[in-house]
């Protein structure tokens, strides 16, 4: 029986004055790989940003157990120690620290580190890029590329993704999914086990490049319903979110 | 392989307070280097033959010329308190450097001004020749040891860059906390000369005016300036210099870059437009905790004589983003090393080629700052 590397349990979480997430419930067996679907606004963001634990977001309620730990006075960097990393749709630009220096850290204790690093900037396609300002200039796709970049290299046990697919061509869509499916790849700890992720996705283009175990649906703050992905795309995409919304509230009444 | 040709002792506080900013005495790569010590010379060296390293006051005695046509040209004797005391000097302390027409020298040659004693004035006054076509950079380190409190460190250097020639000047300074510093500089650049100079202030001392005067006065003449900047409680430092576009395609950028965590710091800087030339100010300061006492004035400004010049400015004061630092703790860095990587990286330490004596100042700053572990 499968554990869960995630479990998230009746989270309810404030952003400023504003209630986001509204008794939230989740969970992700280790190995597996989720997608999160849901309209503009209906917290999925939110909630990848809370399991992080970044700032401004405020939990009011419930618990986010990570590994069986519950993670709620963990900072950032715990966080990602503890083996989480997240890749943002929108990353600030940091000024005058470089892809290369970010890289180093991250690759510090790793065997031949600077082969390493070229080696992951050519399967990116960002060897360009490594000694530029984090995320200075750089189009959407490069910015997806970047991030996903120092994710591959981190080898987190649980990556979250914020819509990998949004704004990009096929063409690099097919560089996306490659390089999604490196950073969940099986390690030599066992032949076939996936690492554990969440996406989010809105049009659901990533879901033609990798395999996806479950799907969300969020609306209004929580999980609306759960399933197979592809259903819930196929649904989502014939008949529209409205759609979806109106059979959730209308189970829920 | 040439041996000093004046050694005084130097022991090893006297080595520790030259490394930690960058000067190594006794070391092979270099193509010379000169030490000062409060008021005499105490090291000499010269490996290189298209260098000409002397202490000032002997170069004045083999040269006539250089006193007629070089000394206090480029900086004016009667220009403050600070020149006309340095010209007064009976017996002239500092460094005369030479590099021959055409002579590409790449080691580097390393000079450093150091007071050992306390209570004092040490006055200095340097000249750096660069005849055309050659290129040299210079590493400068100005120092006190760890045990002066107190002094006044007066300086004169006039740089004289000649046509199609490059000098990349570093120079760095890390002074007691009671010390007062009163650098004064005069650099003049000949047609499609090159200059560069780096000014980076590790260790704050209590009042630091810095004035530099910079001329291009040749066609395609280019100097660039980055100043970098560590402010600490009690500390006053100001960073001004002009720079003159005194010929067409002259190009010129002023880059401050200024932390701040108490006392205070000007940022300034103008550039001068009398000819068709490109200039550029850029001053930008991190002001991190400073419980009320700090404070970070920035003032670029631009003059211009000439309708076809091109000069633009920009400036900006700002914290720590929290939005970055959490970024960087999003891929496993704790908040300290976190800070201390954005410091570094808005500092430009990379570019400047800063090592370990920064990233020591660094953690200091950061812990007194109040990111820093308990």
């Amino acid at each position: 029986m499968k554990t869960n590397i995630l479990e998230v349990r009746d989270l309810c979480v404030a952003v400023g004055d504003k209630q986001i997430l509204n008794h939230l419930n989740l969970e992700i067996p280790d190995g597996e790989v989720h997608a999160l679907f849901g309209q503009n606004g209906s917290g999925k963001t939110t909630l990848m940003m809370t399991i992080m634990g970044f700032s401004g977001y405020d939990v009011t309620n419930g618990q986010i157990l990570f590994k069986g730990r519950n993670i709620a006075e963990l900072d950032v960097s715990e966080r990602a120690r503890l083996g989480m990393s997240i890749a943002q749709q929108r990353p600030p630009t940091v000024f005058g620290v470089k892809l290369r220096t970010i890289l180093d850290y991250i690759l510090r204790d790793t065997e031949n580190p600077q082969e390493r690093m070229t080696e992951l900037a050519a399967s990116a396609k960002m060897e360009d890029f490594l000694s530029r300002s984090i995320n200075e200039g750089l189009s959407g796709g490069e910015i997806k590329r970047a991030e996903l970049l120092q994710l591959i290299a981190m080898r987190p046990d649980f990556a979250m993704m914020d819509e990998p697919d949004s704004g990009i061509d096929i063409e690099a869509l097919n560089v996306i999914g490659g390089l999604i499916n490196q950073l969940f790849s099986p390690d030599e700890t066992h032949p076939v086990k996936r690492k554990t992720g969440l996406i989010i996705t809105h049009n659901g283009n990533i879901l033609r490049q990798l395999h996806i175990d479950k799907g969300h649906v969020m609306h209004n703050g929580s999980i609306g319903c759960s399933g197979n992905p592809d259903i819930i795309l196929d649904k989502v995409s014939r008949v529209g979110y409205e759609e979806c919304v109106h059979c959730i509230e209308t189970r829920c009444e | 392989m040439n041996k000093p040709s004046i050694v005084k002792q130097l022991d090893e506080k006297d080595m520790r307070s030259l490394a930690g900013v960058g000067v190594m005495p006794g070391k092979d790569n270099y193509a010379a280097t000169l030490v000062v010590r409060d008021q005499e010379t105490a090291y000499v060296r010269s490996d290189h033959r298209d260098v000409e390293l002397l202490p000032i006051a002997e170069a004045f005695k083999r040269y006539d010329w250089l006193k007629t046509e070089y000394s206090f040209k480029a900086v004016p004797a009667g220009y403050d308190e600070i020149t006309r005391q340095c010209a007064a000097m009976e017996r002239p302390i500092g460094y005369f450097i030479r590099v021959y027409k055409g002579a590409h020298v790449t080691l580097p040659c390393q000079t450093a001004l150091y007071m050992a004693t306390g209570g004092m004035d040490q006055a200095v006054h340097n000249i750096v020749i660069l005849e055309e076509e050659s290129e040299l950079e210079l590493i400068t380190g100005c120092v006190s040891e760890r045990r002066v409190a107190t002094g006044r460190h007066l300086s004169v250097d006039e740089y004289y860059v000649g046509k199609n020639a490059g000098l990349t000047s570093t120079m760095v300074h890390s002074w007691g906390k009671q010390m007062q510093v009163f650098p004064r500089g005069g650099v003049i650049v000949e047609e499609n000369g090159r200059y560069e100079s780096n000014y980076i202030s590790l260790s704050a001392a209590q009042l630091v005016k810095s004035d530099p005067q910079t001329y291009l006065n040749g066609k395609g003449a280019s100097a660039q300036h980055l100043t970098v900047i560590l402010g600490t409680p009690g500390s006053e430092i100001h960073t001004d210099g002009n720079v003159f576009l005194n010929a067409e395609d002259t190009n010129a950028e002023l880059l401050h870059r200024g932390v701040c965590i108490g006392g205070k710091m000007y940022q300034g800087g103008l550039i001068i437009a009398k000819a068709p030339g490109r200039g550029h100010v850029d001053c930008a300061g991190m002001l991190l905790e400073t419980k009320g006492d700090g404070f970070i004035q920035s003032v670029p400004g631009l003059q211009s004589h000439h309708p076809d010049a091109r000069l633009s400015h920009e400036a900006s004061i700002g914290k720590i983003v929290p939005e970055q630092l959490e970024y960087l703790m999003s891929r496993g860095m704790e908040e300290m090393e976190a800070v201390s990587m954005l410091i570094r990286g808005f500092l430009g330490a990379d570019v400047i080629g800063l090592g370990d004596e920064l990233d020591a100042q660094i953690a200091e700053i950061v812990e007194i700052a109040g990111h820093g572990e308990e």
